[in-house]
């Protein structure tokens, strides 16, 4: 009786052992995943998501049949219940939805981990980005898609409910992103407009009908407590803003922080004063030597010790936008930011104004911190 | 604890393979308007407001019905509001009967039903008190929910935007190309509305589209912060050119006007213009809300804002409440007519039976009687033939008692028809009288109608002819009045001149 000659050679132990070996590998290979967590969120957003491509994109849709039959179906009758879209100081518990929007024109990796780290459920957060079709904006569109090709094939936990990337309708005024040159004031107006009227596109295409919260986070906002949403809409406020600060290395070599975005504040006498003397097209900025406001800014009011009292709050007149959280009936009742002068202010500023000619308030959280990157 | 595995099993809900799609891509520049979206398949998202218009839906759905361009590039949006009728259903059975049309040429696109109530806002406070002043909150209410129907079914695929009212009755088919033709960022059409004939058959009825003017301008200045002006009030005399005084129906229909203020009833603008954020204002917006303040901010993005004011939309033609009172008092005019014309032909048709009907009744009893005494010969005549046989049969030889036999009979058959005939009589005249009393009636009847009327003829006459004469009287006083003072006035100077007449002569 003749064995084959590689039977010959081994001994029956080691094939006993292969044999355990390879049950060992199939059960782990066939056995469900008993991640309940993961299983019953994907269900709910099955549940949640449309049944066809035409509609609002901050939910997931059902992909769609290929067949001829199926595409030429018409679109189903959806009903929207906005009197049920809360916005309350618990929105988890109230399975509110967020929708974080982003005006993109370099991906920072920091972004996006900061972005994942945030701990309210990612089944109730859509992303939605605009961005220039420019060079720049096209390298930051691949980084962008490959960070979300990443996230929404990975763990079901940290994927988000639905992402829409948006490329601008119309150029840029500044080719230069860089941070002398945007700062220029005589570029600012124009720079200003642009970015107005790249969040409205963003805003107005992706807010759809199942919104609850707005948050506009800059793409160079890279440390955020990952917190940030429950925190800021705690207050249960129409618009809230952080302190939005930025990390450096002083003098002494040592980690400090230094005040970033001037655009949240409170009105002055003076600054009232200038806007009732300018032309009607004419705006005043903040942070420029040769335009004193005299305005209170929130960000120098910032009480940087560790002891600090994170839930104070104040009233603002403007806002800044590199972190704002707005209920979304805000916009819907058409706040938006003017890329215009609109009472000699524009963009987020002018947003808070036109807020608050619609009757929502306006408020900031001084010792509260996100952190924008040094460039 | 959980298991180490890779999960393949489960990957139905759970894996990679979940069927949904969360990543979407939009290029914007792809969705800018152009002069033949219906060739470069440019969507459309046509939005309509709607608020207990349960009546106007199965109108609005026969547009719908007709539109010629392609419905499946038409997104449908609409927001029902505080509605207290049946809309919401109504709505939602036309929908989907819309939508599983058996002709695969007439379902929509993405259709969105929101529901959203605004709760009436409108306090019982200075400002609604006054219809005027309450203008204001109204379409600061009304531009709010055209925002919010707005942002809600917007979509980054959207090339245009159509705003249509309801209750618009007649529109052409054609009316979307027609607009976008003119590749225009905001475009409307004229609006007018038909009226019955007493009211002159036409009216210009949108008169929110208009062309800014220097007096309301300096106007605006004047009013404070939340003010908002609306037209068609004399406290806001802005002497603006409406879009809707200019309409010449034999003008060109594509002519183009510039205007800063739009009307809502039918308005098409590129999404373009709506992603840039101009929106229904719901405060007031350099002294403007809703529609027109939407002009306003779309002008002060340098938008194109333009009318036709030769191609006409016509609005439903609803009636004032004061037109329903003028209505009813026509309607309840109407109705006397006929009742007075009903009695009339009734009196007339009693005036006739009154002349007719006795001569007929004497006709019936001279034609009884008339048979009555035929009858009677004919008895006569038949006794006599018996008589005569008799007598031959007497002749013969029997006779008497025959006779009397048939006497006998004859004398019973006449009492019996003598008896006949007296009852008919009786009842004859039963009948005149009653006629007679009824015609009485009737005669007073007639003649206290005609009292009464001519004592109301005569009062009316006596109204008006005391209402004229008061008037009279008060022109007569005027006249008089003014006459007078100018007698006087002339008797005056008159005196004056002879009075320096008589001085100067003293004078001299």
């Amino acid at each position: 009786m003749a064995l084959p000659r590689t039977l010959r050679r081994t001994s029956p132990i080691t094939l006993v052992l292969a044999g355990l070996l390879a049950i060992g590998f199939l059960l782990f290979i066939i056995s469900p995943s008993s991640n309940a967590d993961a299983v019953s969120t994907a269900k709910r957003k099955l549940t949640n998501a449309a049944s066809h491509p035409l509609s609002p994109p901050t939910a997931p849709f059902v992909k769609q049949d290929t067949s001829v039959e199926a595409r030429n179906k018409p679109p189903p009758v959806v009903h929207y219940h906005l009197n049920n879209v809360t916005t309350t100081a618990d929105p988890i518990t109230n399975e509110e939805t967020v929708l974080i929007l982003t005006p993109l024109a370099r991906f920072y990796q920091g972004y996006w981990n900061n972005l994942l780290a945030l701990s309210y459920p990612h089944h109730l957060i859509a992303l939605g980005f605009i961005i220039p079709k420019t060079k720049e904006g096209n390298a930051a569109t691949l980084a962008l898609q490959a960070a979300i090709a990443s996230t929404q094939t990975g763990p079901e936990a940290k994927r988000f409910a639905s992402i829409i990337i948006m490329r601008q309708d119309f150029d840029p005024p500044l080719q230069s992103q860089d941070e002398a040159e945007r700062h220029k004031k005589e570029n600012q107006k124009t720079r200003r407009a642009a970015m107005s009227r790249a969040r409205n596109s963003l805003l107005f295409t992706t807010i759809g009908p199942s919104t609850s919260w707005v948050l506009w986070l800059d793409a160079d906002i890279v440390e955020t407590p990952p917190t940030l949403i429950q925190d800021m809409a705690s207050h249960d406020k129409p618009v809230i803003v952080p302190n939005c600060l930025q990390r450096f290395t002083n003098g002494e070599g040592k980690a400090d922080m230094r005040p970033y975005d001037y655009n949240s504040w409170q009105d002055s006498q003076q600054a009232a004063d200038m806007a009732a003397n300018m032309a009607p097209d004419d705006i005043i900025l903040e942070g420029y030597n040769d335009m004193a406001t005299y305005r209170t800014l929130m960000a120098m009011t910032a009480d940087k010790s560790d002891g600090r009292d994170t839930r104070a709050i104040i009233p603002l007149d403007g806002v800044g936008g590199t972190a704002l959280l707005v209920k979304a009936e805000v916009h819907r009742d058409g706040a938006m930011f003017p890329p215009f002068a609109f009472y000699h202010l524009m963009e987020t500023e002018g947003f808070a104004k036109m807020a608050r000619r619609l009757g929502w308030g306006c408020w900031g959280l001084p010792n509260y911190f996100v952190y924008h990157y040094n460039e | 604890m959980r298991t180490l595995s890779l999960g393949l099993l489960a990957p139905a809900v759970a894996g990679p393979e979940l069927p949904l799609e969360t990543v979407r891509y939009y290029d914007l520049s792809n969705s800018d308007g152009t002069a033949r979206g219906w060739e470069r398949e440019e969507r459309v998202l046509m939005c309509a407001p709607l608020r207990d218009a349960e009546t106007h839906l199965p109108m609005f759905f026969g547009h719908l019905r007709n539109f010629t361009y392609p419905h499946h590039l038409i997104d449908l949006a609409f927001l029902v509001s505080d509605s207290k009728d049946n809309t919401l259903n109504l709505l939602n059975q036309l929908l989907t009967e819309l939508q599983n049309d058996p002709d695969p040429k007439q379902p929509y696109g993405e259709i969105s039903v929101i529901e959203k109530d605004f709760g009436q806002k409108v306090n019982q406070d200075v400002e609604s008190r006054h219809g005027f002043a309450a203008q204001a909150s109204r379409r600061k209410l009304m531009a709010q929910a055209r925002n919010w129907l707005l942002s809600a079914a917007l979509r980054p695929t959207h090339s245009w935007v159509y705003w249509r009212d309801v209750d618009v009755e007649t529109a052409p088919f054609t009316i979307l190309e027609d607009l976008m033709r003119h590749n225009k960022d905001v475009i409307v059409p004229n609006v007018w509305r038909p009226l019955p004939d007493w009211l002159g058959g036409e009216q210009p009825y949108d008169l929110n589209s208009w062309q800014e003017s220097e007096t309301a301008l300096a106007l605006a200045d004047t009013l404070d912060e939340d003010a908002v002006i609306v037209e068609g009030y004399a406290e806001y005399a802005t002497w603006r050119p409406h879009l809707a005084y200019l309409r010449d129906p034999y003008g060109d229909p594509d002519m183009e006007m510039e205007i800063d203020g739009v009307g809502g009833v039918s308005i098409l603008a590129k999404a373009s213009v709506f992603r840039a954020g101009v929106h229904f204002p719901a405060f007031s917006f350099e002294k403007h809300a809703e529609t027109e303040g939407f002009g306003k901010m779309a002008k002060r993005m340098q938008f194109s804002v333009v009318g036709l004011p030769h191609y006409t939309v016509w609005h439903l033609y609803e009636p004032s409440v004061d037109d329903i009172r003028h209505m009813e008092e026509m309607e309840q005019e109407r109705r006397n007519r006929e009742n007075e014309e009903r009695e009339r032909a009734e009196r007339m048709k009693k005036i006739k039976d009154e002349f007719n009907d006795p001569g007929s009744e004497w006709e019936k009893d001279k034609n009884s009687i008339e048979g009555i005494s035929q009858q009677e010969d004919q008895i006569r005549k038949e006794h006599d033939a018996a008589m005569a046989d008799k007598e031959a049969k007497d002749q013969d030889s029997t006779g008497k008692p025959a006779k009397e036999t048939s006497d006998e009979t004859v004398s019973k058959e006449t009492k019996d028809t003598k008896e006949a005939t007296d009852t008919k009589k009786v009842d004859a005249k039963d009948a005149k009288d009653i006629k007679e009393v009824i015609d009485a009636k009737d005669t007073k009847e007639i003649k206290e109608d005609k009292a009464s009327k001519d004592a109301k003829d005569t009062k009316e006459v006596k109204e008006d002819t005391t209402s004229k004469d008061t008037k009279d009287t008060k022109e007569v006083k005027e006249d008089t009045a003014s006459k007078d003072t100018k007698a006087i006035k002339e008797i005056a100077e008159d005196k004056d001149v002879k009075d320096v007449k008589v001085v100067k002569e003293k004078e001299a």
